[in-house]
């Protein structure tokens, strides 16, 4: 007898021992998947659906023949509990075991790779054996930044997530600190909880949970209520909080394919105006707390609201809607970063329905044209105020591949620019602001800004060589003073120059 | 003469200690040597780097002396003695100069040759550069980082050899320099191998990222480019599919295969937070993981490391972003990588198993439309008949209601009568599936299937559509209709179309009865006026001229002309007796089923 067939006949003894010993941990109990526990767990805990799980295992076919091992690699094998990484017999094995158990597995081919098999190694219709070692497992790290971790109860049906604009019907119950703050039915659009008192983080992980999911989220405070907490609930800021969530029903909304391009435009104008509601529910804010009428009638182009028009609009139903306004932000003062987040939401839906499109008539193409002008435009003021520069810069290089000259988006661009310290690129903007309106006072301001700026950035840096090499300095006294002297003096000049340019601008 | 002045400033310099040398004594020397080279006086060079004594001053002329150096070696043919005393020359540099300079001077060299000297130069020098490169003790990660991006990018200019007699030409070398390359490789990744379980040292992962960088600027190129099919069961094995497999052996024995692989699914490990290669461009690497993903589950190189747990959906799934990639380039060895990639993953399935909420995954509805470019848009017929034979692969392997959405989704977004016609006939045969099985799917029966034919039974404009254009898509949509009308049972509309058939009407064959009658009658005119014009003037002016691909085709004879326009009435022809036969049909039964109702109501009243 050789040392193959050896092999191969002590396999299919084991196998057989196994097949009469094993339990069958099916669900439809059809002996599809056979379990012998070798090593019961060290702890009672059992990973939950959705759990990063780790684990160490060996493969064999019928014949004794290892196809696999993560021995070998050197490294424990991570997967997914639940959902359908794996082969079904180790989603439905795995579910089984617990903390530090080593088990065997027989799995049929319904269970395994079927008919098809798994080229090169698994032939067709066969049957595979396993040994898994469950070293650990935890929540799912929804975002890969801890921000929110979930564990799912029980698990939803199919793989189909609500998407951002889908309706949703939940159930939820809030707790902060052992105390249940909030518990309540409710119905809502995602992306929108804030209107309803949700946290964004809720909104987040709906994207990720299927109709019927039932899990429990525990939610970083980027994800709840933010800095400004959530005094209606007695929520203080930079609170951790942690949600029961049950997904009871979802309607998706469309995809950017199933419009045509007439529902993207009309949808387009709706969403425009939400994330503008979104966006000025956040400027808000912060016009109130610096009291309002007196402050946004004396500077005309506060830089939350550059905009006249805006402008005029709300100073025309300034009474009701501040009142309101101020009630809201009384009874629950919101997250500023919040609510420019969920504008984000809304402008981002109109770019993702207009920015491929094509085969449009000329006055579509010119209305979707426009849309994604102010869609950019919007967008890159979004992130402006969520300090996220560089998606600020993309923004307005977009609006301004559209439009070349646009004013708006040669501003916001120059102030990302300054806000990233690119001072020289940041003043050719403004500079361009004045070349398409020589009126516009903002531009001239920052313009005034960028030159201070590199002003004290030279000096910073003067300072610190200074500081360096003191002894070259000294050394140096007399020629470095004149050199300061020199460059003060182009700096007055340039100085001066603005300001007959901003002269010239009045008259 | 050249060969004195060396002489002489030899004498001179032999007897001064390092520290007396003077700027200009470096440049004499050098100046002779160049000389000496040039003039063909190798030997006396050799000489003199022979000599200890002249030690002290060639140490320091390693950076000086590389190009005029390569220079000569390249001229010189390969039996000529001058070239070997060339060569003992620059072994000599090697072993005398100061590592670092000599470095800058060998890369500056690579990176200056152009055109037939590129290979060239590069196998001349990865053996001294390697050599170089193992006398820096510590330190050394950047520099070979450095070594190894100048040399793939001066063989990114290369372009990759294609057919097998190309690559047995292996004209400007690349093929040669891929393996040279591995070679100049090894000794670092064998420095990694044997210390990665022993050390966290910052200089082996700092290696360990340089080599792992290289890897994958090979995988973009020359590999993405590059035929890996095994075309033949040839013995000498394809120099490139070499390569790949010993570029997948560096990266198992760095032991990156497996991060690299899911980098994508967010399972970073701790050496993947390094912010330095974040930096890299994105679309870089998913070009390079995109034929890393080919390269394992299309060519199994470096399979036997990869887990054989994974489901078949998940490993679909994994591997859409990379045929994503594939797909949406133009280049045919790469568009082939996409479609065996997306063709293996597929296989890897079985049909009717995947279920329809896969769609709502990034790629499975992007994906189809993907093959349907390149099905209708790729001047490569192989290639768009593969891809055509792809998309039905990707519609049997899904549920029903996936392949109902799939339909939906061709319909809407093909804008090809053929491709359209294809879907048609595709619903076709999933309706007579479902009426074959007892409970049929309730996807291609009643109101889903009712509403789907919405999209197939009309015109798309009504009756000024373009019925040649569209003929492919109006035969499919009739032989539909006249095969639901005979199956669908008029007494029970199981289907639903007698329902509907107001709508159709309406929507489908009204305004195609009107378009025939015009296209026909303007064809007919067409071809009288065409007639009449030969009689007229017999000179063949040019009414119009095509260009395919930017060539201009020839002119089209009235003759020509006059076929055309007879095969577009023949179209128009066919597509009106198939429709007389549809209405005939519907008359009958309609006939029938107000026959019964009637004789029923007769007998009623007589009852």
């Amino acid at each position: 007898m050789t040392t193959d067939e050896a092999t191969k006949n002590e396999g299919e003894v084991q196998a057989a021992a196994l097949a009469e010993r094993g339990e069958d941990i099916t669900p439809n109990k059809d002996r599809g998947v056979l379990k012998i526990v070798k090593r019961p767990g060290t702890e009672d805990a059992s990973p939950m659906i959705g759990d990063k799980v780790y684990v160490h295992y060996k493969g064999k076919l019928a014949n004794g023949k290892k196809f696999d091992s993560s021995r070998d690699r050197n490294e424990p094998f991570i997967f997914s509990l639940g959902k359908g990484q794996v082969i079904k017999a180790w989603d439905i094995g795995v579910a089984t075991m617990k903390k530090g158990e080593i088990c065997q597995l027989v799995c049929k081919p319904e269970y395994a790779y079927g008919s098809a098999g798994s080229v090169p190694k698994i032939p067709s219709n066969a049957t595979l054996f396993f040994e898994i070692e469950l070293l650990d497992f935890k929540g799912e790290d929804l975002f890969e930044d801890g921000g929110i971790i979930r564990r799912i109860k029980r698990k939803g049906e199919g793989y189909s997530n609500p998407n951002e604009g889908a309706t949703v019907e939940i159930h939820l119950e809030g707790f902060h600190g052992g105390r249940i703050f909030d518990c309540r039915d409710v119905t809502f659009v995602v992306g929108e909880g804030e209107d309803h008192d949700i946290p964004i983080g809720i909104d987040k992980a709906l994207e990720k949970m299927q109709r019927e999911e039932h899990c429990i989220l525990y939610l970083g405070p980027c994800y709840g209520f933010g800095e400004a907490g959530k005094p209606k609930f007695g929520i203080e800021a930079n609170a951790e909080l942690v949600y029961e969530v049950m997904l009871k029903s979802f309607e998706k909304a469309k995809e950017s394919w199933e419009m045509d391009t007439k529902e993207k435009l009309e949808r387009a104008a709706i969403v425009k105006e939400k994330g503008t509601v979104y966006f000025k529910r956040a400027s808000y804010r912060v016009v109130l707390t610096c009291k309002p009428p007196a402050l946004l009638a004396s500077r005309g182009l506060s830089p939350w609201n550059p905009e006249k028009r805006e402008l005029a609009v709300e100073r025309e139903g300034q009474e009701r809607s501040t009142v309101f306004h101020l009630d809201r932000l009384m009874l629950s003062s919101f997250p500023q970063a919040g609510k420019y987040t969920q504008a984000v939401i809304q402008y981002g839906k109109i770019v993702s329905w207009l920015e491929m499109e094509y085969g449009l008539s000329e006055s579509e193409s010119k209305e979707a044209q426009s849309f994604l002008l102010a869609a950019y435009l919007n967008l890159a003021m979004c992130y402006l105020k969520l300090r996220e520069y560089i998606k600020a810069v993309e923004c307005c290089n977009k609006a301004l591949g559209l439009d070349q000259v646009n004013e708006k988006g040669l501003y916001r661009r120059g102030e990302a620019r300054l806000l990233m310290n690119e001072f020289e690129l940041a003043k050719c903007d403004f500079q361009k602001v004045l070349k398409v309106n020589p009126q516009n006072k903002a531009a001239k301001s920052q313009l005034t800004i960028c030159q201070q700026k590199m002003k004290e950035h030279n000096e910073r840096d003067r300072r610190i060589y200074a500081n360096m090499f003191k002894k070259f300095a000294e050394r140096d006294a007399k020629e470095a003073g004149k050199a300061t002297g020199e460059r003060d003096a182009e700096k007055a000049m340039c100085e001066k120059e603005l300001e007959t340019q901003v002269t010239e601008g009045k008259a | 003469m050249a060969t004195e002045e060396l002489e002489a400033i030899i004498q001179r310099c032999q007897i001064l200690e390092e520290e007396d040398f003077k700027g200009e004594d470096f440049n004499l020397f050098q100046v002779a040597c160049q000389k000496c080279l040039e003039e063909g006086y190798a030997v006396k060079v050799l000489e003199v780097f022979k000599n200890e004594k002249n030690k002290v001053i060639v140490k320091n002329m390693g950076w000086n002396l590389v190009c005029p150096l390569v220079r000569c070696i390249l001229s010189y043919n390969l039996e000529d003695e001058k070239r070997e005393h060339c060569l003992s020359i620059l072994d000599k540099l090697v072993q005398l100069c100061n590592p670092k300079e000599l470095l800058l001077g060998l890369l500056e060299q690579i990176e200056q040759a152009s055109g037939e000297q590129i290979s060239q130069t590069i196998l001349l020098l990865l053996q001294p550069l390697q050599t170089v490169l193992l006398k820096f003790h510590s330190k050394k990660s950047y520099s070979v980082g450095l070594s190894l991006s100048t040399i793939l990018n001066q063989l990114s200019l290369l372009p990759v050899p294609y057919t097998k007699e190309q690559i047995q030409e292996d004209k400007l070398g690349l093929c040669k320099c891929c393996s040279a390359v591995v070679g100049f490789a090894k000794p670092f990744v064998d420095q990694v191998v044997q210390s990665v379980e022993a050390s966290t040292e910052s200089d082996v992962r700092e290696l360990k990222e340089e080599l792992l960088k290289f890897c994958l600027k090979s995988l973009k190129y020359p590999l993405l480019i590059a035929q890996l099919d095994q075309l033949h069961e040839d013995v000498e094995e394809d120099p490139l599919r070499h390569f790949a497999t010993e570029i997948l052996d560096i990266l198992i024995n760095i032991g990156e295969l497996m991060p690299i692989m899911f980098s994508h699914r967010g399972s970073r490990n701790q050496n993947w937070n390094n912010p330095h290669f974040l930096d890299m461009d994105r679309k870089h690497s998913a070009d390079s993981l995109a034929c890393l993903s080919y390269l394992v589950f299309v060519q199994y190189f470096g399979i036997d490391c990869f887990p054989m747990v994974f489901s078949p959906s998940y490993l679909l799934q994994c591997n859409m972003t990379h045929i994503e990639v594939l797909l949406k380039r133009t280049e045919e060895s790469v568009l082939t990588k996409g479609l065996d990639l997306l063709g293996n993953c597929l296989l890897r399935n079985g049909d009717n198993s995947l279920h329809h909420q896969y769609l709502e995954f990034k790629g499975f509805i992007t994906t189809p439309q993907d093959l349907v470019k390149v099905m209708t848009l790729c001047p490569i017929e192989h290639l768009r008949k593969k891809s055509l034979k792809i998309l039905q692969l990707y519609i049997d392997k899904f549920d029903a209601e996936g392949k109902y959405t799939l339909f939906r989704c061709l319909l809407t977004t093909s804008n090809h009568s053929g491709v359209e016609g294809y879907v048609i006939q595709n619903i076709k045969n999933q309706i007579d599936l479902s009426l074959k099985k007892a409970n049929g799917c309730k996807w291609f029966t009643g109101p889903h299937l009712v509403s789907l034919l919405d999209l197939v039974l009309l015109l798309p404009e009504g009756s000024e559509t373009d019925l040649l254009q569209n003929s492919d898509r109006i035969m499919a949509s009739l032989n539909l209709l006249r095969y639901l009308v005979i199956k669908d049972n008029e007494y029970d509309n199981q289907i639903g179309i007698w329902t509907e058939l107001n709508k159709i009407e309406q929507n489908f064959l009204k305004p195609l009865h009107t378009g025939l009658n015009m296209s026909k009658t303007h064809y007919e005119a067409e071809i009288k006026s065409k007639k009449e014009n030969r009689r007229v003037a017999h000179n063949s002016q040019t009414v119009c001229s095509v260009t395919v691909g930017g060539e201009k085709m020839p002119n089209m004879t009235t003759e020509m002309q006059l076929q055309v326009l007879h095969s577009a009435l023949f179209t128009f022809d066919l597509i009106e007796s198939v429709l007389a036969r549809v209405e005939e049909l519907i008359e009958v039964k309609i006939k029938n089923v107000t026959d019964k109702n009637i004789g029923g109501h007769v007998k009623h009243l007589m009852s």
